[in-house]
């Protein structure tokens, strides 16, 4: 037990030497389960950037420049693993700066210890807006910063979307997680304040996992509803969209981002049409910026398609947002890099 | 005695000291982390290890446990405001409810049932946090801060201290339970319940009780996990969780509070480590070198056999190659997880610890503990007293049909005080079936049994041994696993008193109980010519002296009567001999025995009356002279033969069928 | 419309129902040769259905890939029992259950990494179409489980009963002592029967996977229900598990639509307890006396 403990102490956890020619960047999220698609894609469009920051020598940071080294750490969705993973970086003195986590539980679990030692975290790509608001009314200079649309915008813009479709009677589908719960809420909040032009029919939830939609969907066509306000991923989202083209239903979904991931559109088929969401991202080359990475992904990773196309762009996105509050605060120092990105001048 | 005592102790002692000064000397919150988390999954696997390593169970509803007692807790604390303590209490008092309640279905079930019950339990609490969510907040989860202790709020490293002293106190309190006649029972009503309840031991209450203490520790458990991690939520407690306990369980070595130790160690850091690449590769490369090595010593010494030799060699093999191949091991670090419990598995069946244990005792030269001074005879099986030679079991108008077989058909007999008394007949006959009713394991149709003037009762063989009727068994029921002292002591109801008090139990009280049992029990064991063998497992006993040691434990129930069931079938010639010496002794003390036998010798040498029966009912009755030269009993044994030719023929040899 | 609702629910309910009793099916085939059960079925399922996958993309024709993917459902079998069961019968522990888990663990994690953690597509020549029969829809992939479900069943019934390897089955399965005086090799039954329950592994995944998708955590919902069903019927109860698994199908789209859908599972759950409680040899299980 001893010699056991003694090769842990040398090992897992002695300081490395700091080197000077680099600064370290954490990556968690979750890479294998349930999770995966999300999370796998959100580190794969990270480490793109990373590799074209390194390429090209690294960051200017005053005269030097700094290549960014990668940690890597698979949470598994679990938030007993996530707060340990947060534990470990937050016990790295050298660290600059975390980005990850796709589920709010971990994020609520873990990130106490990073925010205690200060270490700048950005969330993305999908994490409920609930992992938020722990820390309402809490620290000042919060050093944890969220990167995807507010699941509140979204949830507004779904609201807004229906009744603009002059829709009455709604239902509404939300997965068993706290994605998907917190996804209710949101868009029960937003009908409400935008003034009760919906009426629910039905609140319906399905766990990860769940094919058989059959019995929620009945329940949506009893209640008589003209669409269906959903918050889930996308093997749940592809299993309604299909059940309904199975009982011939023909209440559009609405819904967020997940919409576009690649696992929804694939499985659903042409079930999948006529879905409707507010987009931050899609994988079609609309922009030379978007068509250039998402060129660069098939071909670093020998795939046709990016398993949760937001996902990998929002991790992209983040490194190189990152690297701008690194350049900005001309340090490694994640206390520092924190003012920058609070601050941040240049995109 | 002293270096043995000093050799374990001190390793507990040092183990703790350790742990509780690491803190100290590496100021780390991440190590401080691991090492609460190391603590909490402790206590939650030694809860884990009472239904799954002594009472042999599949336990699959720990997780379920862990969060009953995470949620209650804080719930406690969020909704109450309780403090550190009470809220700790409750979630333990409730965990120990919703266990026992579980319990009483489930336990009636074995083996893959029990699993599945416990499974299904498991979703169960699953399904209801997540849909309480007026309660729970269901997905959403619950966010508690850490609650004070008598107002005092705790650091993370007072938190950790307190997890840990709470560690060393379950494993305190848990080594004086199993080392006393509970932990024994458990064991004992693994190997055989049969027996257990028939030594008047009582196997349904005693799993009860089992269960719902390791629930009762998985309730503490969780109220400490949800003061760690101060965020609740209900997949957290699944299904994957139980099956990882599980294999913390057993790959640590079950029956052992090290083992749990150690295999709360590799569930709670192994999977944490193994981010570490350098790490991860140091390790892969000692397990294949360390099982290199094993395997090649056990295939010249012929101790293993080639697949459990050669497969963790594979897959360490596998995970030193694939470690050079990878580039990215996070990746598969379910895969390496995998691999590395498969050769644990394998080429460890009784776990880490198991093998630790064999090789430090080794290493260190342990002695064996010495044997204990046995007492003397006449207090444990006093000599015979004046016999009345009245009736003392009488057994009137038994019926017992199964189906349209009327096993028994209206049996009656009377067995006097102080006599043996034969039962024979040949195959078929309704011998076992008798046995079967008198003691308890069967309901008799109709008919009744007394025990000096009282009804036995019926159909439960717990009751039965308690009201004074021990028995032994044609195929053996011995408690396999344990020695033969301990399977001797099982029995011993008489001499606890205090012990059955569990507090005084789990405060260590029970001790010199314990060292009077011990000497009473080893008194026997001499009686049946066995003091030697007093630390061999009943399973590595000869056959004989396996039948000789049933005997000896009935006989330590100290019953009214002693049913032996066969006691010398397949012996030896010897053995034979010896065992009909034993029961000649037990008689001599006054014992009074319902003997049923084949060996017509043996019974012609030992029994004062034989009871002959056939098809279900008495063809004859009286001394063994008797009974031979009847012509029923002849025509029973040996067909339809006439009946002077037979009587010639005295003694007539009665086959052995 | 409320009677109508029922009957649609208990239709695509039992239908699931059929998948559940299928792997139910392979528990059973394993359990009736060697007391054990392969508790990574849910993975042989997915490699299966993951195997298949990669052979339609092959382009190879349709019966090809189902040949191709119960043949190596057959190989997988195989492994688990080398690898996982043997040694433990042989040592007679209950060292399978771990093997099988961690075997399980290895498979999924391989999963991971060569085929990838997403979900997807699995082609199908059947069509999707749903058919309107007696005011229920259903699909005729729906159809075609229930058809595949019965066909293998009888077709390893058949197997058992008419041929003299079949029937070595059964006498190993009914004592295996016995069996072995007889000259019948147990080992060789078991690993027969390992690999029988991957076949009917194979052909759950090839079925189940135009409705469910293939990724790697497409079964584990999926196993956890057959092994209920396998234990709720009787570990020993052939047909008995086809009953057991369309009821509880059943009763689950029922329970989702009255209780609501996150009390789907409560109802099984605690008739489940209740069950084995009541007969702890299962529904169509024989009872036992206790002999000693």
């Amino acid at each position: 037990m001893q010699k056991f403990l003694a090769i842990l102490v040398t090992f897992g956890l002695s300081a490395p030497a700091l080197a000077a020619d680099s600064l370290k960047l954490a990556i968690t999220g979750p890479f294998s389960g349930g999770s995966a698609p999300m999370g796998v894609s959100m580190r794969d469009g990270a480490k793109l950037a990373i590799n074209e920051i390194n390429s090209k020598g690294g960051i200017t940071v005053g005269k030097a420049k700094l290549k960014i080294e990668v940690i890597e750490r698979d949470d598994e969705a679990k938030n007993e693993r996530g707060a340990l993973i947060a534990q470990e970086l937050a016990s790295m003195p050298d660290i600059s700066g975390v980005i990850g986590s796709v589920n709010t539980g971990v994020v609520m679990a873990g990130d106490r210890h990073l925010e205690e030692k200060g270490i700048t975290k950005i969330i993305t790509p999908a994490a409920g807006s609930a992992s938020m608001t722990q820390w309402v009314g809490k620290a000042q200079d919060l050093p944890i910063f969220r990167f995807a649309a507010h699941d509140g915008i979204q949830a507004s813009m779904v609201v807004e979307e229906a009744i603009k479709r002059n829709f009455k009677k709604v239902a509404i589908f939300h997965d068993a997680t706290n994605y998907g719960v917190s996804g209710r809420d949101d868009l029960m909040n937003q009908i409400k304040k935008q003034g009760d032009k919906l009426q629910v029919v039905a609140t319906e939830k399905f766990n990860i996992g769940d094919k058989d939609m059959t019995a929620q969907l009945l329940r949506a066509k009893q209640g008589g509803a003209e669409a269906i306000l959903i918050w889930a991923i996308g093997p749940e989202l592809a299993a309604v969209a299909n059940g309904k083209a199975k009982m011939g239903l023909q209440a559009p979904l609405i819904g967020g981002w997940t919409l576009s991931m690649s696992n929804f559109i694939d499985n659903a088929g042409k079930n999948g049409n006529g879905a409707l969401m507010p987009q931050t991202f899609i994988e079609d080359p609309i922009t030379p910026k978007a068509k250039s990475f998402i060129e660069a992904y098939h071909k670093t990773y020998g795939v046709t398609r990016i398993p949760s196309a937001v996902s990998a762009a929002q991790g992209y996105d983040a490194v190189y947002l990152f690297a701008a509050a690194v350049k900005q605060a001309g340090s490694g120092d994640t206390k520092k890099i924190k003012a920058a990105l609070e601050d941040l001048k240049e995109p | 005695m002293w270096k043995r005592l000093l050799l374990i102790r001190g390793a507990e002692l040092l183990m703790f000291a350790v742990l509780l000064a690491l803190p100290l000397a590496v100021q780390n919150n991440y190590l401080l982390g691991l090492l609460t988390l190391l603590s909490i999954y402790g206590i939650l696997l030694i809860g884990l290890d009472v239904t799954v390593g002594y009472l042999g169970q599949v336990n699959l509803a720990q997780a379920a446990f862990l969060g009953i007692g995470a949620y209650t807790a804080g719930l406690f604390v969020t909704k109450l405001g309780a403090g550190f303590l009470v809220s700790a209490l409750a979630a333990t008092a409730v965990a120990t409810a919703l266990g026992a309640l579980l319990a009483l279905p489930a336990l009636r079930l074995e083996g893959p049932q029990f699993a599945l019950a416990t499974l299904s339990f498991t979703a169960l609490n699953v399904t209801v946090l997540n849909e309480m969510e007026w309660l729970t907040g269901g997905a959403q989860g619950l966010s508690l801060s850490r609650p004070p202790l008598f107002g005092m709020s705790l650091s993370a490293r007072g938190f950790y201290w307190l997890c840990m002293a709470l560690f060393a106190l379950v494993w305190l309190a848990m080594r004086n339970l199993l080392a006393s006649q509970w932990g024994r029972a458990f064991e004992a009503l693994r190997d055989s319940p049969i027996a257990t309840d028939a030594m008047g031991v009582g196997t349904y209450r005693h799993k009860v009780a089992g269960f719902a203490l390791g629930s009762a520790l998985g309730g503490l458990a969780g109220a400490l996990y949800a003061f760690n991690f101060q965020y609740l939520q209900p997949q957290a407690f699944v299904y994957e969780l139980t099956v990882i306990l599980l294999l913390g369980v057993v790959l640590g070595g079950r029956k052992s509070l090290w083992g749990a130790f150690v295999g709360a160690t590799l569930v709670a850091l192994l999977p944490n480590l193994l981010s570490n690449r350098t790490l991860f590769e140091f390790m892969s490369g000692a397990g294949f070198l360390f099982a290199l090595f094993a395997a090649i010593r056990g295939l010249l010494r012929k101790t293993m056999r080639p697949f459990q030799a050669i497969a963790p060699v594979v897959a360490t093999g596998v995970l030193v190659v694939g470690g050079l191949l990878v580039s990215n091991t996070e990746d598969w670090r379910k895969a390496i997880f995998a691999l590395m419990l498969f050769s644990v598995v394998v080429g460890l069946p009784e776990g880490l610890m198991g093998f630790a244990a064999k090789f430090l005792s080794r290493l260190f030269r342990i002695p064996d503990p010495p044997p204990p001074a046995p007492s003397q005879l006449d207090g444990v099986l006093p000599p015979r007293r004046a016999m009345s030679g009245g009736p003392l079991l009488e057994i009137r108008d038994l019926k017992r049909h199964f189906g349209g077989v009327r096993a028994l058909d209206g049996l009656s007999t009377t067995v006097r005080e102080g006599h043996i008394h034969g039962l024979i007949g040949p195959n078929g006959s309704g011998k076992s079936t008798l046995v079967n009713v008198v003691s308890g394991l069967y309901t008799p149709s109709a008919g009744e049994v007394l025990l000096r003037g009282q009804p036995l009762p019926r159909g439960s063989l717990f009751e039965t041994a308690r009201t004074g009727v021990a028995r032994t068994f044609q195929n053996l029921q011995l408690f396999t696993g344990m020695t033969a002292l301990e399977n001797i002591m099982v029995a011993m109801r008489g001499n606890y008193r205090r012990s059955r008090n569990l507090p005084l139990v789990l405060l260590g009280l029970g001790r010199t109980e314990e060292k009077q049992a011990q000497a009473d029990a080893l008194a026997l064991l001499e009686f049946v010519g066995l003091g030697a063998d007093w630390r061999t497992p009943a399973k590595d006993l000869t056959y004989g002296a396996q039948r000789f040691l049933e005997i000896a434990r009935a006989v330590a129930c100290k019953p009214a009567v002693l049913i032996l069931d066969e006691p010398a079938a397949g012996l030896s010639h010897p053995d034979m001999r010896r065992q009909m010496e034993i029961i000649g002794r037990v008689h001599e003390r006054g014992m009074t025995i319902l003997l049923i036998e084949h060996h017509m010798d043996v019974v012609s040498e030992l029994c004062n009356v034989v009871t002959v029966l056939d098809g279900g009912k008495v063809i004859a009755e009286g001394t063994p002279g008797e009974v031979k030269r009847h012509p029923k009993v002849i025509e029973a044994y040996l067909g339809e033969v006439e009946a002077g030719e037979a009587a010639a023929e005295t003694p007539a040899p009665v086959p052995a069928t | 419309m409320t009677l109508s609702i029922i009957a649609q629910m208990t239709v695509s309910g039992s239908l699931m129902g059929l998948v559940y009793a299928l792997i139910a099916y392979g528990f059973q085939l394993t359990y009736a040769t060697s007391k054990s059960v392969n508790f990574g079925q849910g993975e042989l399922v997915m490699v299966s259905a993951f195997v298949s996958l990669t052979l339609i993309t092959l382009g190879l024709p349709y019966w090809l890939v189902v040949l191709g993917g119960l043949f190596f459902g057959a190989l997988l079998g195989l492994f688990v029992e080398r690898a996982g069961v043997r040694l433990a019968l042989e040592q007679r522990s209950e060292g399978w259950i771990l093997l099988t888990i961690i075997l399980g663990l290895l498979f999924f994690s391989v999963a991971e990494n060569v085929w990838g953690r997403d979900d997807r597509p699995f082609p199908t020549p059947i069509s999707q179409q749903p058919i309107h029969i007696l005011a229920v829809d259903v699909t005729p992939v729906e159809l075609s489980v229930a058809v595949g479900v019965f066909a293998i069943m009888g077709a390893i019934e058949i197997f058992k009963r008419q041929t003299l390897l079949g029937k070595a089955f059964d006498a190993v399965s009914a004592d295996r002592d016995a069996g072995e005086l007889m000259g019948i090799s147990a080992t060789q039954t078991v690993k027969l029967s390992y690999a029988l329950s991957g076949v009917v592994a194979a052909v759950a995944g090839i079925l189940v996977s135009p409705i469910t998708t293939v990724g790697p955590t497409m079964a584990s919902a999926l196993v956890l229900k057959a092994f209920s069903v396998a234990v709720v019927a009787g570990l020993e109860s052939g047909f008995g598990v086809v009953v057991v698994g369309m009821f509880l199908g059943a009763l689950e789209s029922i329970a989702s639509f009255y209780l609501g859908s996150g009390w789907r599972e409560a109802p099984g759950l605690v008739l489940l307890i209740l069950a084995l409680a009541i007969r702890p040899t299962g529904v169509f299980g024989k009872t036992l006396i206790r002999k000693v």
